[in-house]
């Protein structure tokens, strides 16, 4: 009768901090997933955390939360072009994107070694100095023009196809930019410029 | 026994997914390099942003990427057109805001590249009211010239740069860093100082262009932009740098004309001295002002041919205010300086003369003053002297003045109190008063017409008088004595009567005795006749000078403003002091006779004061047809009371005229 009596008393306590838990639940439900929790549906694509392993990816780990946050709102309002990007963008709130920013930017970009061609790298070296780098400071490193250094070249290749091609809306002044890069170096000048970047450790 | 199972599947569940989560962190915080990158773990790769706030830093190195790169000074907008993008980091740095960031002021600032074409939105104002607000109590006195920079504030929220601009009211006429080179701004006395007074006109030339044309072919002009005198006039030495009024409005013309003389001290000076700078000195701007004369921006040496005050050109330049002038305009001295003896010498000569009488009569008669004052004082320590015995008033009177007399003196004194309280304002037109007795009576131009009004009515009183005496002494001409006892003419006994005053003054003999007038009444009565002369001819010369600058040469108007002006401050401290005293305040008479609005006086008085008359009518038997009973009691105390009031009268214009002479600008 005792016995049975303490086990009552423990069913009890557990029923209490079972009660107690749920009543916590619906708060921790309402502050939403965390951005590192979020960014975990990243990592597929992205690589973990945001250092992509793949060659068309690219890698977003360290890079400025604002891009990150201006190029998400971007795909959300179909206005950069994606291949599935504008869908999965459609399924975050801004205060989210701004968290998710803010977990990336907090990585760690893990790079891995590219094959390049050093003869066009310094060409690039060259062109990315006189053009480029006052944007993307420092030969391209994360800043709030992106991250350029030690990007996947093929992504670095498709997306200079997409401005150019006109599938994507270029920056202000640097259509004046790499107009004036392909003027100078010609056909050569894309090609250099992503062989610089992707040489960049 | 379900729910026990059930428990334990829940606690399992939780403590799974506790695990879970503590991995998955511990994970993302601590990767493992693959590259070895030279960045440490944990650390942002990004470093332009606030680890406490998470908010963006932009340094001014940042900025100077491409702002400060001399070889790429201009840009292009996105509308195809050039924009100048260039600012010296040195000049920056230099600066009293050397040690802001960028962004401080360009607050609208917050991406770099600049994702939208920034527009300059820069707020001077809140800044450096809050930062005097907060500073101005610090010991170390760093921030104190940010009270003349909020002073300047003040003033430019005045200004006609602070209203809305007509074209377009979102924007201000004109805003701090329009003028003040927002990246450049130095200390007091500092080279960017020194620069940015060269640059003030093409600055202000911005927005008026029209002037800038003008200023650069002028002298002032010429100097700071063609030989770089920083030392010479820029717009803001005469339109001020923060208080700039529209150039039509009174405050604006006034203040030009102020700030010539920052300068041009002694033309201003003698500016002041004339009418022009008289009524311009009292706040108006009705009269000719420096840049009326001299132009404006087109400033020019009189050499110039091209100036405005070229010979050829002069007398066009008069007849801007006076439409009929005529040659003699040419004649007239605007400058014209009493007290240069080479240029001026006629004027010069005037103002010695006038001068000299003025010290002389006033010295003179305030000596007299004294001398009598200590005398009757001495008398009455020592019981001696003429005392009214106040126990028995006199009951018998002496009949001294005739009632058309007693009127002439009444209105006399009253016109002259007028002619004085609006005539010196002009001469005394730097004290506050006069600026108030002006702003009261109407404004320059009602003061004119009250001066004038008083002025007719003066010489009318002047002229009647003249012609009742002369009616009555051609009346009387068989037996009219005019060196007689009754007679006004001076005569030998008045001067010996002088001497024996003095040596009465001073103890060494018996007070004279006088006839019906003594001869300080004589003295009264014949100044008005030389007062009226001078004044009355300047005057008249002065009272339709668009008439009569058609006869007279220019220079008649120098002459006759001087002498105008000496001769009336003659009148008005001679009557105010010296009459008073020798009508009212001394002991025997204080504080005041009656006589002239009663017209008698009592005849211990009159034994007492005119012993010889009164002997020589009670020989004759004459006596008792002067004699009449104590005036009534109302017309004592009305005759006190006008008595009273013109003498405080009197006395306050005293005070003013002796302000005005004392503070009088040297």
């Amino acid at each position: 009768m005792e016995k049975m009596k303490n086990n009552d008393t423990l069913h009890k306590s557990a029923r209490h901090v079972l009660l107690v838990m749920l009543a916590v639940l619906p708060a921790a439900v309402s502050a939403g997933p965390s951005g590192q929790a979020m960014a975990f549906t990243c990592a597929g694509c992205h690589g973990t955390d945001g250092s992509s392993v793949g060659p068309s990816m690219p890698a977003i780990a360290g890079m400025d939360p604002e891009v990150f946050v201006d190029a998400m709102k971007a795909y959300r309002q179909d206005e950069r072009n994606s291949s599935i990007m504008n869908r999965i963008a459609k399924a975050y709130t801004d205060e989210q994107l701004k968290e998710m920013g803010w977990f990336f930017a907090s990585q760690r970009l893990q790079l891995f070694p590219q094959q390049y061609d050093a003869t066009l790298a310094a060409r690039g070296a060259e062109l990315h100095e006189e053009y480029c780098e006052k944007c993307h400071e420092n030969g391209g490193r994360p800043g709030d023009a992106g991250t350029l250094a030690g990007q996947w070249m093929p992504y670095l290749h498709y997306t200079m196809e997409d401005f150019l091609d006109g599938n994507r809306k270029w920056p202000r002044k640097m259509k004046r930019k790499v107009d004036a890069a392909i003027e100078e170096a010609g056909d050569d000048a894309i090609p250099a410029l992503v062989n610089f970047y992707g040489s960049q450790r | 026994m379900p729910s026990r199972i059930e428990t334990k599947r829940v606690a399992c569940l939780w403590v799974a997914l506790l695990g879970l989560m503590i991995t998955s962190a511990a994970t993302a915080v601590t990767p493992e390099p693959v590259d070895g990158t030279a960045q440490p773990a944990g650390e942002l790769m990004i470093d332009n942003f606030d680890p406490e706030t998470g908010k963006r830093i932009i340094p001014n190195e940042r900025c100077l990427t491409c702002h400060g790169d001399e070889e790429h000074r201009t840009d292009v907008r996105d509308d195809g057109s050039p924009v100048e993008i260039f600012v010296h980091s040195e000049q920056i740095e230099a600066s009293v805001h050397g040690s802001q960031k960028c962004t401080s002021c360009h607050v609208t600032i917050d991406r770099v590249p600049h994702r939208k074409a920034p527009s300059v939105i820069v707020g001077c104002i809140e800044c450096h009211r809050e930062t005097w607000k907060e500073h101005k109590d610090d010991p170390d006195g760093k921030h104190e010239r940010l009270e003349v920079v909020n002073e300047q504030i003040a003033s430019y929220m005045q200004s006609v740069h602070a209203r809305p601009n007509e074209l377009d009211q979102s924007r201000t006429n004109a805003t701090c860093y329009d003028c003040h080179a927002g990246h450049n701004v130095g200390e007091l006395g500092s080279i960017q100082r020194a620069e940015h007074r060269l640059q003030n006109p093409e600055i202000c030339g911005h927005c008026h262009e029209k002037e800038l044309e003008d200023y650069r072919t002028s002298d002032h002009g010429k100097a700071v932009m063609e030989e770089r005198d920083s030392e010479a006039a820029v717009c803001s030495d005469c339109h001020t740098t923060h208080e700039i009024a529209s150039p039509e409005t009174d405050k604006a013309k006034l203040q030009i004309t102020k700030n010539c003389g920052d300068c041009h001290q002694e033309a201003q000076r003698t500016y002041f001295k004339s009418y022009h700078g008289q009524v311009h000195r009292l706040g108006y701007t009705d009269a000719a002002k420096c840049h009326d004369c001299h132009g404006g921006h087109l400033v020019k040496s009189e050499d110039d041919p091209t100036s405005e005050i070229h010979a050829s050109n002069r007398l066009q330049n008069c007849r801007n205010c006076h439409e009929d002038a005529n040659e003699n305009f040419l004649s007239f001295w605007p400058h014209g300086d009493a007290h240069d003896r080479e240029n001026y010498p006629g004027l010069w000569a005037f103002r010695v003369f006038m001068e000299i009488l003025v010290f002389a009569v006033m010295a003179f008669f305030w000596v007299h003053v004294l001398l009598w004052l200590y005398r009757e004082l001495m008398d009455r320590i020592q019981g001696k002297g003429f005392v009214e015995d106040l126990s028995q008033p006199d009951v018998v009177y002496f009949r001294r003045f005739p009632l058309v007399w007693r009127w002439i003196h009444f209105l006399f004194a009253i016109a002259t109190m007028t002619l004085i309280l609006t005539g010196t304002t002009l001469l005394f037109s730097h004290t506050a008063w006069a600026k108030a007795v002006v702003e009261f009576l109407g404004g320059i131009r009602m003061e004119g017409i009250i001066h004038r009004t008083a002025a007719v009515i003066w010489l009318g009183i002047f002229f009647t008088h003249l012609a009742i005496a002369t009616t009555n002494i051609w009346r009387k001409r068989k037996t009219f004595e005019w060196f007689g006892s009754t007679s006004l003419v001076p005569n030998m006994k008045d001067f010996r009567d002088l001497r024996d005053m003095f040596k009465w003054f001073l103890g060494r003999g018996p007070r004279p005795q006088f006839s019906q007038w003594t001869y300080w009444q004589k003295f009264d009565y014949w100044a008005p006749f030389w007062g009226a002369t001078v004044i009355g001819l300047s005057g008249l010369i002065l009272f339709m000078p668009d008439k009569t600058s058609l006869i007279l040469p220019g220079w008649t108007f120098n002459i006759a403003n001087l002498v105008h002006a000496e001769e009336a401050l003659l009148a008005a401290i001679f009557l105010n002091s010296v009459h008073f005293f020798n009508v009212h305040f001394r002991p025997e008479r204080f504080p005041m006779s009656t006589a002239i609005f009663t017209g008698v006086i009592p005849i211990d008085e009159f034994k007492h004061d005119h012993r010889l008359q009164y002997e020589r009518l009670l020989e004759t038997g004459e006596l008792e047809k002067h004699l009449v009973h104590r005036p009534s009691r109302r017309l004592s105390l009305a005759a006190s009371f006008i008595t009273t009031v013109l003498i405080m009268a009197g006395l306050t214009l005293l005070t003013l005229v002796l302000f005005g002479l004392v503070t009088l600008p040297s």
